[in-house]
């Protein structure tokens, strides 16, 4: 059965360009536009990973990943952050937050999965 | 220079003048002297002085001073009006110029935003498009041609092996038929021994007669015996003859319908042979056929795949709108906080009468602190003086590929 990614970013034509890399290798794709989005549509389906921007509206990538992890169901949900933003601070707070690994944007398909092969559970 | 005394009103008339030029020159020092006599004047000093050409001065200063005042104050005025104007310049330009460069930096970027989206879905409808018939052509690649070409080379084969088999089974009764004609032949020998017999029996019946007749009325009981073993043997004779021409007549079917087996069974093996050849050839131009199919489908997947990698491609350059967009907002968001600095400017005039500078590194200061990339930073930096413009180049023409696992 095909494992399900969950992506989250406010530029819908990002989230396209992932759900195709992942769509062509086999997952299933879930979509959000902002942290809020991704929190409605977590609804206790198996996610396998969450990639997910660090700059959104109504709510930041950071802030999605300290929400996903006050949730059972989510807790141990790799999360991976796909963002422009190359802070030091910020990546630190992703870390501090529970984000598994932070991958900056543009990416190219094979490396993205190369990291979720890398961190997708079984 | 003239020290003739001149009359009381050209004197005072070249003193006015003196007086006019250094105050033009000097004014602040002339109305520091007029406010000095005025002073004088007002003590009562006059009186004790009394000295006409003071006087004169005095009026004259006086006179320059309320001159010079007067200038000065229109001078105050038309710069306090100029400053307001400009002010006023800069309100306008906060709230009227700036929004409108504000919007069109929006306009501009949701233009994009929209545009790029719009590129991507449809790419990304080709992409699936791509996918569905690559899937397609893998499985009638695969399923589809060369399982047709086995399918039908069996069956063809199949039909050869039961057309094989059918003549062999001709041939088997052939083989039978050829044996029914030796049956024939010793049937046909036997039934001429059976006419020899009779034929035989027919004489010994003869004799009989003859000897019972020289017997006389002793052998006329043997003669009435005679004459019935001649009825039999004639009746066998008969017998054997009809026998003989069944036989004949069975031989003669039998070699008829062995001539024609055997004329079907070259006609059948021909048949044979010319069906396996068809049927050969048949396959050869089917597994021609199926093998350029094949490698069209195989060119075409080949073709559809370098396609689909093409855009796919393309769509991951397209994320350059998510940069660009993002740069355009942080400037649109420093530009929007222009007009609230230049309306506090105008407050702060307006309370003061001082025109105070806008806080422009302030305004920088919130512009970096609002980048997200490391080409915005570095672009900063070299357009702030602290990194050459190459670098710059260079950091926002290659962008930096980088995972870091925590």
């Amino acid at each position: 059965m095909a494992k399900t990614i969950m992506i989250v970013d406010d530029s819908a034509s990002l989230r396209q360009v992932v759900g195709i890399s992942l769509r062509s290798a086999g997952y299933d794709v879930l979509e959000g536009c902002d942290g809020v989005d991704a929190l409605k549509k977590l609804t206790g389906q198996k996610v396998h990973l969450i990639i997910s921007d660090v700059n959104m509206p109504n709510m930041d990538g950071i802030t999605l990943v300290s929400e996903v992890k006050k949730l059972a169901a989510y807790k141990f949900t790799p999360i991976v952050m796909l963002t422009t933003e190359s802070a030091d601070g910020k990546k630190a707070a992703g870390q501090a937050a529970g984000a598994k690994a932070w991958m900056l944007k543009p990416f190219n398909p094979p490396q993205l999965l190369s990291v979720v092969q890398k961190l997708v559970l079984p | 220079m003239n020290y003739s005394t001149p009359s009381p009103a050209g004197t005072r008339n070249t003193h006015a003048k003196a007086s006019a030029r250094f105050l033009e020159r000097h004014p602040s020092t002339v109305v520091a002297a007029a406010n000095m006599v005025a002073a004088l004047v007002h003590a009562g000093l006059t009186v004790t002085l009394c000295v006409p050409w003071l006087v004169t001065a005095a009026v004259v200063l006086l006179f320059a001073a309320v001159v010079v005042d007067r200038r000065s104050g229109v001078r105050k005025t038309a710069a306090l009006g100029a400053t307001g104007a400009y002010v006023e310049g800069t309100v306008v330009l906060g709230q009227e110029v700036l929004p409108v460069w504000s919007a069109h930096i929006e306009s501009s970027r949701q233009q994009m935003e929209s545009a790029v989206g719009a590129l991507t879905q449809r790419f990304a409808g080709i992409v699936d498009r791509l996918d569905q018939t690559l899937r397609s052509t893998s499985q009638h690649g695969e399923q589809g041609l060369a399982s047709v070409f086995e399918h039908s080379s069996r069956e063809l084969n199949g039909v050869l092996e039961s057309l094989a088999a059918a003549m062999a089974s001709n041939g088997a009764m052939n083989e039978q038929v050829q044996s029914l004609g030796r049956f024939t032949s010793e049937l046909q020998a036997m039934a001429e021994e059976v006419a020899n017999i009779a034929a035989q029996t027919n004489i010994l019946a003869i004799n009989a007669a003859i000897e019972a007749a020289h017997a006389g009325v002793e052998g006329r009981g043997f003669a009435v015996l005679a004459q019935e073993v001649r009825k039999l043997s004639s009746m066998s004779g008969e017998i054997g003859r009809r026998m003989t021409e069944k036989v004949r007549v069975i031989g003669d079917a039998i070699g008829a319908a062995r001539l024609s087996a055997e004329t079907s069974a070259k006609r059948e093996a021909a048949s044979v042979v010319t069906s396996d050849a068809a049927i050969k050839e048949v396959l050869d131009r089917f597994r021609s056929v199926t093998e350029g199919m094949e490698a069209s489908a195989e060119a075409i997947k080949q073709q559809s795949a370098g396609i689909q990698a093409e855009i796919v491609e393309a769509l991951v350059q397209l994320q350059f709108q998510d940069r660009v967009s993002q740069r355009m907002t942080h400037v649109r968001h420093n530009i929007e906080r222009l007009p609230s600095l230049l309306a506090d400017s105008r407050a702060h005039f307006d309370h003061s009468g001082v025109l105070a500078p806008i806080d422009a590194r302030s305004l920088l200061a919130e512009l970096e602190g609002s980048y997200a990339m490391a080409d915005e930073r570095v672009t900063h930096s070299a357009r702030t003086g602290s990194t050459n413009v190459v670098a710059t180049v260079a950091a926002t023409a290659a962008p930096v590929e980088e995972v870091t696992f925590f």
